[in-house]
């Protein structure tokens, strides 16, 4: 080894160098190697042990070098150099095997340790948690003792102060005796502070304010004076007393429940001691009492605006009575409960009155989202339907919702309203017939049959400021046509079964008169049916006016077509179709057909004269025109053509015909029309003669009128020369065939 | 057939929409009225009822050129009348004299005083000063307002001013305050104008559409009765313009006429065209009362209407009060039948 001339002093420094390279691969770190690229050039021997050796290059080298024994010894020498490098080899793997080894064993046993270590952990924790627990338990045990030994001190001081006060006389006494007057006065005004500040500290309690003021006046002191300063406090007290808490939907709390109760009782015991001490203050006790029912009042009107139900309504009431009772005891020349009784009337009543305000209210708003949603044109097949049910329903649930809490109210059994039952019972009704007379108004006031002025309903923010809906006045219709058989009914049942009542003077009769309100929905019903069609017949009237107006008709032109005015007045009655349609109940029997309508068989008997006479009434003479007339209008029965009103679809419909029809024949009369102005017209109600058969139920009365308008017509026309029937026709199938194209395309 | 038998009857040729009642005639309770025929000579019929008050007699007939839509007795002499007249496309209006001892002709003429022929439209009514002798005279057209100054003596009218109430408005008829005569109404398509005709300009107006006729109550000031096409009848206060003191159902269809009775209270006459002439009482002397009752549903308040006279076979588009015997009055329907009603037994007690 010696040989390649590396410097290996010993064995241990090989070694070291070794394991260095062993573990760190990087051969520049240990040995100080030349250079790679030199070996070629400066090639030495030394070269074995560098990373850049060669072994063909360093054989030629040796070959070149050494003679045959040199090559020899080297042999030797290298053969021994191997086997030494492979020994060490063998040790080096078995020492790094043995510290893997090791390293194994220690990771062991680190695991083992670990596992052990979380329970004890935890169980630390435990430990620890018990030892806080157990301070914590020691911490209270002692904190009671504490207390009570801190309140024990502050009781003796008390008693201390207490025993010097009782025997302040004595002392005082013995002071005089032995004239020791210095000493009195001052064991005098020592005691004085002492009643003093407790009377005004904030800090005590009312009730022990009232014993002292107790002692004070035991003592002589002029306890008048304090009286208003004691009286401010008491005010103060009340005021403090939050009343509104209680009943703010927490009546189940009873913590808050007892914790009034506790402030009342003590109310109660200072306003008896106060009545002991002072003379003569129970005129100010009792307005201090008063108020306190006051204000107990005023926190039910507040709860009665927030919109409460009857139970918790029943349970203020309850409260207010327990107090009233207590302080009645302490206090019975306040005569509280004659005050709270009257008070209760007022909340009672005015309770009721808002459920039905309320009621109302609830009403109006179904009526009136469906006029801003029809002011809005939200098109909705259902919605008058569904309106109406909708306003059904919230006439009748809504009574009987509100019969159910004044129910619950009747058949409380506290005595506060058992002694107002009768009243209620009053008062109930009387709501039913205000709320009912109040709705009827409102009605009308929508249907703008009446007028804001002189109406009470100042509470109704919406009404509409425009024109209302027709529909909505079918609505209204059926609605008050829905109270007077269903509701009131209903209602009349149900109160009729309520206890008490007939507080009322004789004269008066019970309050609410079912039969009354009955009979103003059923009036208005019908108004509102009339106002209905008034208001249909308003619209086809302005539509008709134009276009009698219009054109001038003494220089009208030959009939082409009919004319479109016609269709306008279809639209017009389908849409009318279409809305009764939605409420109105179908009649039960189809009323006027031709058999048993007493005016049809005059009507078609008229005709022939009527048609008669048209054709001939060029060459006639007028006398005998106006007689035949005449004439004719004796022989046949005289037509009724307005019909009282039903509440059916086909006789709403018929009558809004019938009344459009008129309001024909009376344009027709006032105008003078030309040949063609009158073939004009008389084509247009060819065209509506066969149309209107399918909308109008009353075809006697319908054809009748048709005829009128063209005798009329006729009448107000200077060559009345009608247009040939096959004229006639052709024109009608070409006005039909244009509409069936029409409403082709549009579907 | 209610109420039949106490009207007393009498036919005309012709159909007519036009009766007046005269005024001016002290001794008789007699009406004029004129026909409405378009090709037939037309006649202005004098009636009288005769003094136990059972028969119409006809006291003068005299032809006239053209078909009648207004007719208008003078206040002041019972001989001289206005009529508003057409002949086709041509409207007229002129004021008549029956010729003196005109029972005493075979065939009396009309003696026309003076044509008010300052028109330009259609002329729908002309008034008469409301009361006693005075020589102003108002006539009315679609658009306009006119003021004439009448001198029967002399036969001439002259405009004294004329004010036009635009065109979208086209006025239908009017009439003129019994108790303010600076004041006349008139009816238009959506509204009922009050005029001033000093200034001859508009002081106010009544939002009510198709107003047919208006009428002032003669012993209420400030009263105003309108009729309209569908919504029936209205009692007005003309110091509150927004809303009707009464509102009255009216007919089952139009309500073409309405007259108030010149002698007793709130009585109010309705013609309409369902052939019907209704009677009305509207609250008298009940103004105050009258908004409270109508908090209380209608049905509630005392039934408005006293009578309905419906013996008609047509239309009645004519209606006068009696003012010599005003529980009297005469109605006239389409058809030229004239009917005089005593309204005695309808009358409330007193």
């Amino acid at each position: 080894m010696e040989v390649e001339g590396v410097p290996l002093d010993d064995k241990a420094k090989r070694m070291r160098d070794l394991l260095s390279s062993f573990y760190s691969p990087d051969p520049a770190s240990f040995a100080p190697s030349l250079p790679p690229n030199t070996s070629s050039r400066f090639a030495t021997l030394d070269t074995i042990n560098t990373t850049s050796f060669d072994a063909d290059q360093y054989m030629n080298l040796l070959v070149q070098k050494s003679n045959m024994e040199g090559l020899l010894h080297k042999h030797v020498e290298m053969a021994a150099e191997i086997k030494n490098l492979d020994t060490d080899l063998q040790m080096l793997v078995y020492e790094n095997y043995n510290k893997f080894i090791s390293a194994t064993d220690t990771i062991k046993r680190m695991k083992n340790n670990i596992v052990g270590m979380e329970s004890n952990m935890e169980q630390l924790l435990e430990k620890i948690m018990s030892v806080q627990s157990k301070s914590d338990g020691v911490n209270t045990s002692l904190f009671e003792k504490r207390e009570h030994i801190e309140k024990l001190h502050r009781t003796r001081n008390l008693l201390r102060k207490v025993q010097f006060i009782y025997d302040l006389p004595t002392r005082l006494e013995k002071c005089i005796k032995s004239e020791a007057y210095a000493d009195a006065v001052k064991f005098y005004i020592g005691a004085m502070p002492i009643f003093k500040g407790k009377i005004f500290s904030d800090s005590e309690s009312i009730q022990a304010r009232a014993e002292a003021v107790m002692l004070l006046k035991q003592l002589d002191f002029p306890v008048e004076n304090l009286k208003v300063k004691l009286f401010e406090k008491l005010e103060q007290f009340l005021v403090d007393l939050h009343l509104e808490s209680p009943s703010r939907g927490s009546i189940s709390d009873s913590a808050s429940a007892s914790a009034h109760e506790a402030s009342i009782c003590e109310f109660a015991e200072a306003v008896r001691a106060y009545k002991v001490i002072f003379l003569h203050s129970e005129p100010q006790l009792s307005k201090l009492a008063q108020d306190l029912v006051t204000k107990h009042f005023d926190a039910t009107h507040q709860q009665i605006n927030k919109q409460v139900r009857s139970g918790d309504l029943l349970s203020i009431l309850r409260i207010i009575w327990t107090d009233v009772l207590l302080m009645d005891k302490v206090l019975p020349e306040a005569s509280l409960t004659d005050f709270a009784l009257q008070s209760a009337r007022v909340a009672v009543k005015d309770y009721i009155s808002s459920v039905f305000k309320r009621l109302l209210l609830g009403v109006s708003d179904v009526l009136m989202k469906f006029q801003v949603t029809q002011k809005e044109g939200i098109e909705e097949d259902s919605s008058l339907q569904a309106t109406l049910e909708a306003s059904k329903e919230a006439v009748m649930q809504g009574s009987i919702d509100v019969l159910l809490e004044f129910r619950q109210l009747l058949e409380d059994n506290s005595e506060l309203l058992l002694k107002l039952r009768d009243s209620t019972t009053d008062w109930v009704q009387e709501g039913f017939q205000d709320f009912f007379t109040k709705l009827c108004n409102y009605f009308l006031l929508l249907s703008g049959k009446s007028n804001a002025a002189n109406r009470d309903l100042s509470f109704m923010e919406g009404i509409p400021g425009d024109k209302i809906v027709p529909a909505l006045v079918l609505v209204l219709a059926q609605l008050s046509l829905f109270i007077e058989q269903k509701a009131i009914p209903r209602i009349t049942e149900a109160t009729s079964c309520f206890p008490g009542g007939g507080t009322r003077g004789f004269g008066y009769g019970p309050a609410f008169v079912p039969a009354e309100i009955c009979r103003i929905f059923r009036t208005s019903g019908e108004m509102f049916l009339h106002i209905y069609i008034r208001m249909r017949t308003q619209k086809i009237s302005v539509l008709l006016k134009k276009r009698f107006t219009s054109p001038n008709w003494v220089k009208h032109k030959e009939p082409r077509e009919v004319h479109m005015f016609v269709d306008l007045l279809l639209q017009e009655f389908e849409e009318i179709r279409s809305e009764v349609k939605q409420i109105l109940p179908q009649s039960l029997q189809r009323k006027h057909r031709r058999t048993d309508s007493n005016g049809s068989s005059s009507s078609s008997r008229s005709n022939p004269l009527r048609d008669d006479r048209l054709t001939r009434s060029n060459t006639q003479k007028a006398r005998s025109q106006l007689l035949e007339t005449h004439l004719a209008k004796l022989f046949k029965q005289k037509m009724e053509i307005f019909t009282k009103i039903e509440n059916t679809q086909e006789s709403v419909i018929t009558t809004i015909v019938k009344l459009s029809l008129k309001s024909v024949q009376e344009f027709v009369r006032l105008h003078t029309f030309n040949r063609s102005g009158f073939q004009q017209i008389q084509l247009d109600i060819h065209f509506l003669k066969n149309t209107l058969k399918d909308i109008s139920e009353d075809e006697a009365a319908v054809d009748f009128l048709l005829d009128e308008v063209i005798v009329g017509t006729a009448e107000r026309c200077l060559d009345p020369s009608p247009l040939e029937p096959p004229v006639l026709n052709r024109l009608v199938q070409a006005k039909l065939a244009k509409n069936s194209d029409l409403s082709a395309v549009s579907s | 057939m209610q109420g039949g038998s106490t009207g007393v009857g009498y036919g005309l040729k012709y159909q007519a929409r036009c009766i007046s009642d005269v005024k001016a005639d002290t001794d008789h309770t007699s009406f004029l009225t004129g026909t409405l025929s378009l090709k037939e000579e037309n006649e202005v019929h004098l009636i009288r009822l005769s003094s136990g008050g059972t028969e119409l007699i006809c006291e003068g007939l005299f032809s006239h050129p053209n078909e009648i839509w207004d007719l208008a007795s003078c206040p002041f002499d019972q001989r001289i009348f206005s009529t508003v007249f057409s002949s086709g496309e041509t409207y007229g209006a002129a004021v008549w004299q029956i010729p003196e001892l005109y029972g005493q002709l075979s065939s009396p003429q009309l003696e026309s005083i003076a044509s008010l022929d300052a028109h330009t439209c259609k002329i729908k009514c002309v008034l008469w000063w409301p009361t006693g002798r005075h020589d102003k005279l108002i006539s009315i057209d679609e658009q306009n307002l006119f003021l004439w100054s009448l001198d029967t003596s002399k036969k001439t009218a002259q405009v004294q001013s004329q004010e036009s109430a635009g065109m979208l408005h086209c006025l239908t008829s009017g009439a003129w305050d019994p108790h303010d005569f600076n004041t006349v109404s008139l009816t238009c398509e959506s509204s009922v104008q009050l005029w001033d005709l000093r200034t001859m300009k508009k002081t106010g107006s009544i939002d009510q559409a198709h107003v047919r006729n208006v009428d002032y109550d003669m012993k209420r000031r400030y009263t105003l009765v309108t009729a309209e096409d569908e919504s029936g009848i209205h009692v007005w206060d003309l110091r509150n313009l927004k809303f009707p003191v009464i509102d009255l159902p009216g007919h089952s269809h139009w309500a073409w006429t309405v007259k108030c009775n010149p002698e007793y209270d709130g009585l109010i006459l309705s013609a309409g065209t369902d052939s019907a002439v209704n009677l009305w009482l509207a609250s008298p002397g009940e103004d105050n009362s009258a908004p409270d009752s109508l908090v209380e549903p209608p049905t509630r308040r005392v039934e408005p209407l006293l009578n309905s006279y419906s013996d008609y076979d047509d239309s009645v588009y004519g209606l006068a009060w009696s003012s010599r015997e005003p529980w009297i009055f005469a109605s006239l329907s389409y058809d030229g039948r004239v009917v005089v009603e005593s309204i005695k037994p309808h009358l409330p007690k007193k």
